[in-house]
Parts: structure tokens; sequence; C-alpha cells
């Protein structure tokens, strides 16, 4: 089960997360010619508070799902990797609907994991589209790392 | 004239790692070029700099040890290697990118088997990583690997077998036939990181049984 500070969230196995990423994951890494870029960069992601982490995980998931992998799934055909693609957003979907980020905790938690958020948005805002949707589903593994320190077995 | 395709030089140039000791390989086609010399630099994934590596420019050999420059485990990497001919011919070539918590392999355990007249014990020792922790103690596999773990077989003449595990590192395996012999086999698993060792294997033949009955 996954345990975002306040925010439980049951039924999800990481190591599957993992292996359908694995599966896709040398393919767009590799169609990812900036290496100089890094859109999840150590500010949004390093020392995040358990009170943060519910707030960021759900921006960052709904992002993925609405922005990302919608706008990526022709491509995902293209390459045919529908099965293992399906996999995570399927549970992406899945931890986001589980996910109530608490409406009275400090403002100031929620505020700086939008702050957090923030950073990974604009960076992706400033890369050309098709650049940037590839350069974020790159860097599912980098998230997924992130993920697992909130991971119990 | 047409231009020779640089590119045929250089193949394969990637990470091989294992129990986070990350070396750097290539091939080249032909296999050897007389005078042909390789140079290595790397970087951090996010980063714009690419850094020379000491110790691996204008080598000859087809190898270079990054577990230094690439130890951190939260970060991403790249390398490339530039092959350069006597003719002056260039080209580089760079790897994918790069974790070690992801990519580095589990070599099997180190273990001591122990026997008794009807018992063998298993003392599994920590592995020791390059990796170092803040205060700069060298972290073993289980530091690492939160969820790391060890599976433990005893096959008794092929076709039995008994089984242990956890995360201790002292087994026995009881209630054994004297003077027989067994074969044991342990392995570490990493269930988050779907990683698995190959096992360390003991042949081991119980004592005799000196007791008077």
């Amino acid at each position: 089960e996954f345990q975002f500070g306040p925010c439980q969230v049951e039924g999800v196995a990481l190591p599957r997360l993992w292996e359908a990423f694995r599966t896709m994951k040398d393919t767009v890494q590799a169609q990812d010619n900036i290496t100089s870029i890094r859109l999840l960069q150590r500010e949004v992601l390093q020392n995040v508070s358990d009170a943060e982490s519910c707030y960021l995980i759900h921006d960052l998931l709904k992002f993925y799902l609405n922005t990302v992998f919608k706008n990526y799934h022709r491509k995902i055909v293209e390459l045919k990797m529908l099965p293992s693609f399906s996999t995570l957003a399927n549970n992406f979907l899945f931890i986001t609907s589980k996910l109530q980020p608490s409406k009275n905790e400090t403002l100031s938690a929620s505020d700086s994991a939008h702050r957090r958020f923030l950073l990974f948005k604009r960076a992706f805002k400033q890369l050309e589209i098709e650049v940037a949707l590839t350069k974020a589903f790159g860097e599912v593994d980098i998230l997924l790392t992130w993920m697992g320190k909130f991971y119990r077995l | 004239h047409i231009a020779e395709d640089s590119s045929e030089l250089l193949q394969h140039v990637k990470f091989q790692s294992s129990n986070f000791e990350n070396i750097l390989t290539w091939e080249s086609e032909p296999e050897s070029i007389p005078g042909m010399v390789y140079s290595v630099e790397y970087k951090t994934y996010g980063e714009t700099q690419w850094l020379a590596k000491a110790g691996c420019q204008q080598i000859t050999r087809k190898s270079c040890n990054l577990t230094v420059e690439t130890g951190n485990l939260t970060e991403l990497y790249y390398a490339r290697v530039t092959a350069v001919t006597p003719g002056g011919r260039s080209t580089t070539k760079r790897t994918e990118r790069f974790n070690s918590r992801q990519h580095t392999t589990i070599r099997p355990p180190d273990v001591t088997c122990i026997p008794t007249v009807r018992s063998i014990r298993m003392t599994i020792h920590p592995t020791l990583t390059p990796v170092h922790s803040g205060d700069g103690h060298r972290l073993t596999l289980e530091e690492i690997f939160q969820d790391l773990f060890y599976h433990l077989e005893l096959h008794v003449n092929g076709t039995y077998q008994m089984h242990l595990g956890g995360k201790q590192h002292e087994y026995e395996f009881s209630g054994l036939t004297p003077d027989t012999e067994f074969l044991g086999s342990i392995a570490i698993l990493v269930p988050t990181w779907s990683k698995e060792s190959a096992p360390y294997v003991c042949r081991v033949t119980t004592l005799p049984d000196r007791t008077w009955t």
C-alpha cells in the first residue's frame, strides 16, 4: 500500500508499475535527446514532507493523466506499447481516485506542494509539446522512485 | 570520394552494473584497429556539462570504471565515448539514461554452510557496496533495498527440498539424516525492484552419527 502522509492507497503493487514502465523505458528515453533538462528536478521531489506528499502526488498524477498520457497515447500506439501503457495509466487513475487531500490540512503544506508542482509544470511548458511529452513520459521512473518512499509491502 | 561511415567504429556503449559497481563498456567493428583510442565523458541527467573521466582519456581498452562518478542513487546519468582512429576519423556514442539502483544486478550472497550430525547451519554475510552514506560509511545491499530478503533451499536426493527465508543472517535446516550429502542454494530477492540474484550453492555432507544406539 501507499501512505502519502494522511492519504492511504491500498491495492496497488509498485513492482507491477515498474515492470510496465521498464518495457517502455529504453524506447521512450532513447527519443529524448535533451540530456541537459530534467523536468522532475531535485527541487520538485527532494525533502517532501508527509503533509505535502498527498497534495504533490495528486497534482503530479492528474497532470500525467490529463496532459502527458492523454497526448502521448498516439505515440504509444505507434510504438506498439499499449498494454504496458494501459497498466500504468489505469493504476495512476486508481491511485488518483483514492487520494483525498484533506481541505483542513495546514494551508502551508498544500501551498508548498503546489509550488513544487508548478516548478515541474513550468519546465514542461518551456519545451515544444512533443519534446515535453516524450521527456515527461521518460521520467516516470523518477516519479516511481519517489513514490517508492511512501510504499509499504 | 565516399565518406567512410565512422559510426561503425563504436557499438554497444552501455553500463554494466552489478552490486553497484558501474562499468562502462563498448565494442568496435572491426574488433580492433591498431592505434584506435577512446575517451570517456559522463554527466548527470539535467546538467549541461559533460565531464571528462580522468584515467579514461585516449585509452586503448574498451571499458571504464564509473562507479564513483555514478554513485548517487537518486541521480540519473549518461556517459559517452569518443573513438578516434590514427587517421583522424572519429565518432561519439552515448549510453541510455542510467540509474544504478534501477539497473544494477545482484550478485550471489556470501554464505558459510556448516554441517553438524543432524543439521546444516547457514550464515549469510551482508554484502558491502561501493555506495557511501551521508556520513561516509559504505552501505550494504540491505541498507539500500529496504525490502531485501533471503531465500534458502536445501535439496535432498534431487527430489525433496526444504525452504527457509527471511531478513536475518542465521538459518538452520534441522532433522537431517547423518552422513548424507545435501545441496544448499541461497539467493537474494528485492521485490520492489523485481531483482533476484543467482544462487550461492554449497554442497555439504552431514557428519556421521558416532553415538552408541
